[in-house]
Formats: structure tokens, sequence, C-alpha cells
């Protein structure tokens, strides 16, 4: 469902506009249904294979795919839903109406989306506060607002970046428990996390990015089954990559 | 495309209706049009001229502030703090982001303006009611072309905020590069026809001056067109063709702009 070949992506920094590089020859397939856990250190280079997904940056080499899509043609993004980290919303808006503007770029018509709108605003709790102005709500209300939008239009794939950051373990639940959802309706999940132990009650297989590389790719049972708990793999391969071993 | 320009606009204009700053400008417009009936009751000549003349001035200024300081505001805070990710993560292209802010910004303008130019309207009947003698050759038709003149300049100007957002990095960039545009379109020709007039009135201009006043004269847009305060306020006709003249202009320039902001656009990244 997602194919990243080959991709590499430097970016210049700084006043002396020095090339950093960001992304190596990222190789990384995921299957329909599956739920993917992307683990890594900050800086590791998490986030920035998702904005290539998502095609707000662009491969210096390399290609990516959404369901056999390249992610540069706008009409793959109809199959995606996406949370970015600390979403920002506009502050005048409120959740029905950020609602509405999701469904309608998807193309929706107007029964659908309130139909839709409806089920979700239930689903993340926020019926009672959904016409209220989004700059009123707190940081784990508009992360379940941006939930809300990410599948609005109900995406084959769901790409989420660190969804469970800033939210009390009551909003962590409710999103751990909408990501079992999406598995159990065949749904494809790719997410960022910091939160290993969500990572192992939810995922079917993680890869472990460090340094711009993929260290690390598997099943999540058999890491397991190698290795105890997915904290001593993790540690044991960000270790290796600071040491420039390759795994 | 429109289904998908359509949703982007509508926020657009529910975001920016809804800033505070929209009723502070409107506050400052009502402002002025009270400030021109005290400066009426005040002069003891020429009223019509200097009524209609404020009224414009009025409805001018508050459309330039509402495209400084909301129109360049809307685009830039979607890159500051990455609004744009929710945006351009949904199935629509870069282009359609960008002409659909613009269709959002002129509905803003559009609204705006068809308030403070009613509000200049009855400004100036009041006037001519309280002082008729001063009115014989006034007529609404060329206050209501100025006044749909003053849109188009500001579409023009909206346009061109876009063009420097997709080039910059930070909003005040934008602002700034937006304010000298405006600045050089009032003045443009002028200053062109002074150059080219120097040795008449006993001027020296180099060649590289005239040359660089020439080439700003082309690149930027010539703002004093759609402006026609002065046959509006002495009630002098505007001939049809100098109407079908500024409009050509106005969409040539406005969707050069555009083009120009897409073409960019596409190709910018947003790590």
């Amino acid at each position: 469902m997602i194919r990243i070949d080959g991709v590499s992506k430097s970016f210049l920094e700084g006043v002396r506009r020095q090339r950093v590089q960001a992304l190596s020859e990222l190789s990384l397939a995921i299957g329909e249904g599956e739920v993917f856990g992307f683990l890594g250190p900050n800086g590791a280079g998490k986030s920035t294979t998702i904005k290539l997904l998502l095609n707000l940056i662009r491969p210096d080499c390399g290609t990516a795919t959404i369901a056999g899509g390249d992610v540069a043609d706008p009409a793959v993004r109809r199959r995606i839903g996406f949370l970015p980290e600390n979403p920002y919303f506009y502050d005048h808006l409120s959740a029905d109406e950020l609602l509405w503007f999701g469904g309608k770029t998807c193309g929706m018509t107007p029964s659908a989306i309130d139909a839709r709108s409806e089920l979700l605003l239930h689903r993340v709790d926020l019926l009672a506060a959904r016409g209220r102005s989004l700059r009123t709500y707190s940081k784990g209300m508009l992360q379940r607002a941006g939930l809300a939008l990410a599948l609005i239009h109900d995406p084959d794939v769901v790409i989420l970046d660190e969804p469970m950051s800033g939210l009390d373990p009551v909003g962590r639940r409710l999103v751990v428990d909408l990501i079992l959802e999406l598995k159990s309706q065949g749904k494809t999940v790719f997410f960022s996390s910091h939160i290993l132990s969500d990572i192992e009650r939810i995922c079917d297989r993680v890869g472990i990015i460090a340094g711009g590389r993929l260290r690390l790719c598997g099943a999540l049972s058999e890491l397991l089954t190698e290795a105890g708990s997915l904290e001593s793999v993790f540690l044991d391969v960000v270790r290796k990559a600071d040491g420039g071993e390759v795994c | 495309m429109l289904t998908r320009l359509w949703p982007i606009a509508v926020i657009t204009f529910k975001e920016g209706v809804r800033n505070r700053a929209l009723y502070g400008i409107g506050a400052i417009a009502v402002f002025l049009l009270l400030g021109t009936q005290l400066v009426c009751s005040m002069i003891p000549r020429d009223v019509g001229k200097v009524a209609v003349d404020l009224a414009l001035s009025s409805t001018s200024f508050a459309g330039l502030l509402i495209v400084l300081f909301i129109g360049i505001n809307l685009m830039a805070k979607d890159l500051d703090r990455r609004t744009i990710y929710m945006v351009l993560a949904r199935p629509i292209s870069r282009g359609q982001y960008i002409l659909g802010k613009f269709c959002g910004m002129g509905l803003i303008i559009g609204a705006a303006m068809t308030l403070l130019g009613g509000a200049a309207t009855v400004s100036v009947l009041l006037t001519r009611v309280l002082y008729p003698n001063y009115f014989d050759k006034f007529t609404l038709s060329t206050l209501f072309l100025a006044i749909l003149f003053q849109v188009l300049s500001l579409l023009l100007l909206t346009a061109l905020s876009f063009l420097y957002s997709a080039l910059s990095s930070t909003s005040f960039i934008s602002l700034l590069l937006t304010v000298i545009t405006y600045l050089i379109g009032q003045v443009t020709t002028d200053i062109k026809a002074l150059v080219e007039t120097a040795d008449k009135v006993g001027i020296q201009v180099s060649a590289a001056m005239t040359f660089l006043v020439k080439a700003v004269y082309y690149l930027f847009p010539n703002l004093s067109l759609f402006d026609i305060k002065l046959q509006a306020a002495h009630g002098l006709p505007v001939p049809l063709t100098y109407v079908a003249m500024v409009s050509g202009y106005w969409f040539l320039f406005t969707a050069l702009a555009l083009v120009a902001a897409v073409l960019i656009f596409e190709r910018r990244e947003f790590p």
C-alpha cells in the first residue's frame, strides 16, 4: 500500500547553506491492512519521511507511492488521512466547519459530510464542542479534531505523526482504540511515535530509523521474541547507529 | 477544479471576516466617514468635491488596510504556523490552494467594500441633502465606478501579495514588498513623466536613471490608473474606452501575478 524506494533527502541549513542529509536511501514497503510503527530518536528522519509521503517535500532521488500512485499526484491524497504533529488549524473555524472543509475537498456530498462528522465527533468526544471556535480548544482537543479531520473521508491509508503527543492518558487510550478500530476495518496505518508501550500494543510491524537510515524493520512479534522488549531493541539499534554501525 | 477551490475560498472568507482586525478597520472607516460630515460643515465652498474625495479616500484607505493586515496574514499564517500541512494533505494541488485563497480574499474584499462603499454613498448623499447647491455635476454612477476600480486595485495588490508570500519565508517581507509596490504604484506615472520631460523643466537625469524609472514603471503595476477620485469629485465623465483599458490591464496584471505565484508555490517545499 505504501512503498518507498531508495529515497534520499537533504536540506540546506544555516547562513552558510550547509547540506544536511535527512534521509539516506530509505526503502520501505507497508502492506494493505498493516499497522506500522515508525520509531526513531528526535531528528532521525521520521517527520521528513511523512512529509515526503504527503508531497510537502520532494526527494532528491528515489520514489514514493501510495496505493500504486505517485505521491506527487494530488488525487492520491484522496485515499490518505493525515494528522500532523502538533496540528494547527484555523483559529476562527469550528470543528464542524473544519470537517466540512475536509469532506468537501474530497468531493463528499453535504449529507455524507454531516453523517460522517456526527459519527467522528462522537468517536473523538467533541460533540459538545463542535460549534466552538478551534482557538478555544485545548491541545488534546485539537489533536482529536485533527484525527476526525484525517478520517472524515474514510481513507484507506492513515498517516499519523506523533498522534499521542500532548494527550492525557484518556486521550491516548482513545487514539489507541481508534487505531485498533481502523486495523479491524482493514485500513493501513503508518504512524510515528515515541511511546513504545503503545506501539507494542497496536503495531504489526515496526521500523526504526536513526540518522536518516532505516536501521531495522520487522514484525513486532519476532522482535519481541528475540529481544524481550521493544525498548531494548530500540536502545540497541540507536546505540549502534550512534556508533556508526549499520544494522 | 471549482469543487476544490470553493472549500478553500469559504474557509479563507470565514477566517478573514471573523478576524477582529476587520472590525477595527471598519471602525476606522466609519470614523473617517463621520469626519467627512464634520469637515464639510467647516469649509465654505466646494463641499461636494470634498465630500466625494474624502468618502472615496476613506474606503480606499480601509481597503488597503484589509489587504495589508488581513490578506497577507491569512496566507502567511498558513506558512508560519504550518496550517498548510493540514490543507495540502487534502487532494488539492498547490495551484488550487493559491487560487482558492485568492477567491476567499476576493470575497472578503467584495463584502468589506460593499459595506464601506455603501457607507461612503450614504455619507455623500447625506451631504448632498444638506448642501444641494454643491452637487450639480455629481453622478452616483461615477462614484460607484470609482469604488469598483478600488476593488480591482485591491484585488491586484492581493494577487501581488500572494506572489510575495510564495517567494518569501516570512510575513514581514511580504508586507514590506506589498507596501513598496503600493507606494511605487501610486507615483510611477508621475515620476516617469517627470523623467521623460526633465529637459523641459531644467532637470538633468542620467540615462541609467531614466532606464531604472522605466523598468520600474513596466515591472510594477500602475495603481494610479484605478484612482478616479478626481473625476468622481468633479463630476467628470469616464470614457468607456478607459474603463475597458483599465479592466484589461487589471486582468492581465492579476493573472500574471497569480500564475507566477502558482508556479513558485508548486516548486516550494514545506520542511
